[in-house]
């Protein structure tokens, strides 16, 4: 009686493990495959509007690929300019925000005094904690006022300061946490013997800082310039707060009114049908895309730079 | 150190100073704007009060005047009527326009005994004006019987206002609006949309750490499924605001929900924190010491029985830390919801509605014709409190359970 009570037992709990195991297993399965989801189900909405069974709106996709206007109006869509714009106001803001990124992350792990260094954590912190859209309301509430100031000052007149100079600085701003805290995590990560070394063979502690550390670091500090670079491709509604939406392109003069992809996306999302609907994700595309492009590119130097430095 | 070392040294130094108090200056920046241009408008009325103000048409079948005296408590700058027992205040609203509010009615005042003129529901019943409701236009009767009309819309303010009333002998009519600019609404579509995006997300999540720490082998297959969640969590928010519209969006139409809702808000917010949540809970699950796995299933436990009695339990500061982290994500998330839920801003948010979170609203206000940089920063300030509050939690747990484990 008691042994089969036992063997029952038993076998239930084998089912019931077999159960929860597969449940696990489908959790994983189901987690995994929204990647796969979102290419397939994006890409196949996005590549609609070129295909003839599109329709009388039917977006040719040269056009698309290679125009330099940009006017859901008169049905007239063309991405090349906006990409390069993307592109160029990212770089700008890597520009900006990696050097001081690098030399905050150096300083909180081996320069600053002993409570400084807290104190800078949590700030960095904060900052990584403020969500997009106060960023934004920061952004046209005084971004634009000292875009506005600087350009009247080389004597253009600017749309309210929103403009290429305002997403910029903003983007700078945005990936500085990203960027300083992976920093942070590679320098910290450098081996100390190697320190060491560099100490005993005369150097200062500031040249062993700069030269040792950093270059140890450089793997670390790459890996967080392509979240960053990522970061500011991807962000979009502080964005579109003060990029202007530009019809034609590309920007080139930093006080003019830009266009990125992610700005284009979210402009005037009052219809939700029609083909000025479904190009955004067409430019969904092209966003993931330029970022997976990007990310390719950074890996490629990461690569030769690191092989110069053995 | 020669001397040329010492000042390059300095210099290099000193670069490393100036980076970081420019970050240091940032954040100063962005609290001390938000702050100063918000606190004018934040208070508890803001929090409680609908976005939209309603307009209302109240009448008087005998509007007989009484007469009131002024109650000693009220402010000095109240306009009070003795004649009706009602007390006004100018005011400036935050969209800089001047409109003359309710600050005071009388037990038996005639403002408390009015019937709704207003075409639609509740047409004829008793209706009152409440204080904080905005005066538009008062129609009332004089002695010699000639109609004298007051109010906002004839340029009047508080005082004239009551002038003009004291010289009649009845109203007969009240055109009136409640106080809008609120964010009531988007207080509850964000709280629904929290609890609608863990209820998917969290089992979702955490079965999947628990597959991919406990329980899977490290084969290619495995391999795959984690590196799919790691690009899951490189994709721009915006993107899964796409993702919504078109993977899950077939979902919600399944189950008669149509148009932008906070439920398609809630699952594509799922999809979102999911790699937030798997590792957050991933990181706790390996920190869960092997000897208690080993006892547990020593001691004849079942694979299933260790899992959910002994190692969830010793990883709760971890989930609860993941838990955090999502609901600030939500909070501050905004790109992603402008697709899926829309960004018209809904008093009365419904799940299978549309509406906004506090964040989106920021966005709906900033892109009107005239931003309203006041109610932008006063929801930032919100923001910026419930996210800062759920960050330093999350740290106070991670330290709870390092010092639990004895790390």
């Amino acid at each position: 009686m008691n042994t089969q009570w036992s063997q029952s037992y038993q076998k239930r709990k084998k089912i019931i493990d077999v159960i929860f195991r597969s449940l696990f297993k489908l959790a994983g399965i189901v987690a995994a495959s929204m990647i796969i989801f979102i290419f397939i189900f994006i890409f196949q909405k996005g590549i609609s509007v070129f295909l003839p069974s599109y329709g009388p709106d039917q977006v040719n996709f040269w056009e698309f690929m290679t125009g330099f206007l940009w006017r859901s109006d008169q049905k007239i869509y063309g991405v090349l300019f906006i990409v390069i714009n993307t592109i160029v106001t990212a770089f700008l803001a890597m520009l900006i925000a990696f050097p001081i990124s690098v030399l905050t992350a150096l300083f909180i792990v081996k320069i600053a005094p002993k409570p400084l260094d807290k104190i800078f954590i949590t700030v960095i912190e904060l900052l990584a904690a403020i969500p997009s859209v106060v960023y934004g309301v920061f952004a046209s509430g005084i971004i634009v006022g000292w875009v506005d100031n600087v350009a009247q000052l080389f004597g253009y007149s600017t749309f309210g300061g929103r403009s290429m100079l305002a997403v910029v600085i903003l983007l700078a701003i945005m990936v500085i946490p990203t960027m300083t805290s992976l920093s942070i995590v590679a320098i910290k990560a450098v081996k100390p013997e190697l320190e060491l070394g560099s100490l005993a063979l005369g150097a200062s502690k500031t040249q062993t800082n700069f030269k040792v550390v950093l270059t140890s670091a450089k793997s670390g500090i790459f890996a967080g310039l392509i979240l960053g670079l990522a970061r500011a491709f991807g962000e979009a509604t502080a964005v579109s707060m003060v990029a202007g939406n530009k019809p034609m392109g590309p920007t080139w003069n930093p006080f003019d009114i830009t266009r990125t992809l992610t700005s284009t996306m979210l402009s005037g999302l009052k219809e939700t049908t029609g083909v000025d609907y479904d190009i955004r994700f067409s430019v969904g595309i092209v966003l993931m895309i330029t970022i997976l492009i990007s990310n390719l590119v950074i890996h490629r130097i990461k690569k030769k730079v690191g092989a110069e430095g053995q | 150190m020669t001397k040329a070392r010492r000042i390059k040294d300095g210099i290099a130094n000193a670069f490393t100073y100036l980076a970081s108090s420019m970050t240091l200056i940032i954040l100063v920046a962005i609290f001390a704007f938000v702050v100063i241009r918000g606190k004018g408008s934040l208070s508890l009325e803001m929090l409680t009060n609908n976005y939209w103000s309603k307009n209302y048409l109240v009448e008087w079948a005998g509007g007989d005047s009484g007469s009131f005296t002024r109650p000693e408590h009220l402010d000095e700058t109240v306009v009070f009527s003795s004649k009706y027992g009602i007390g006004f205040s100018d005011e400036i609203s935050h969209e800089k326009k001047r409109l003359i509010r309710v600050s005071y009615i009388a037990e038996d005042s005639i403002f408390n005994a009015s019937t709704n003129a207003t075409k639609g529901e509740g047409y004829g019943e008793v209706f009152t004006i409440n204080v904080g409701d905005q005066i538009e236009k008062i129609e009332a009767v004089n002695e010699t019987g000639t109609i004298v009309s007051m109010g906002t819309i004839f340029s009047d303010q508080a005082e004239s206002l009551v002038m003009k009333m004291d010289t009649t002998s009845h109203l007969s009519s009240l055109y009136f609006k409640t106080p809008g600019g609120g964010i009531w609404g988007s207080l509850i579509a964000t709280i629904q949309l929290i609890f609608i995006s863990l209820l998917f997300a969290l089992p979702l999540g955490i079965f999947a750490a628990i597959y991919l720490t406990e329980i899977a082998r490290p084969n290619k297959f495995n391999q795959f499924i984690e590196r799919c969640i790691e690009m899951l969590a490189g994709v721009p928010s915006i993107v899964f605001g796409l993702m919504g519209i078109v993977v899950l969006y077939p979902i919600t139409a399944f189950f008669n929900v149509n148009g932008l809702s906070i439920l398609l808000g809630g699952l594509t917010m799922a999809v979102v924190l999911l790699p937030v949540i798997i590792r957050s809970v991933q990181e706790s699950l390996l920190v869960v010491p092997r000897d208690y796995r080993s006892a547990s299933l020593s001691l004849g436990a079942s694979q299933t029985q260790t899992i959910f009695k002994v190692i969830l339990p010793s990883a709760l500061p971890g989930i609860l830390s993941a838990i955090l982290l999502a609901v600030s994500r939500i909070i501050g998330e905004s790109a992603a919801l402008i697709y899926t839920m829309g960004t018209f801003i809904n008093d009365a948010p419904r799940i299978t509605q549309g509406g906004t979170t506090l964040a989106v609203h920021i966005w709906t206000v900033m892109s009107h014709e005239q931003p309203n940089f006041e109610l932008a920063s006063a929801i930032s300030i919100i923001i910026l409190i419930l996210v800062l509050i759920l960050n330093v939690s999350v740290k106070l747990f991670s330290k709870r359970l390092d010092r639990k484990l004895g790390i």
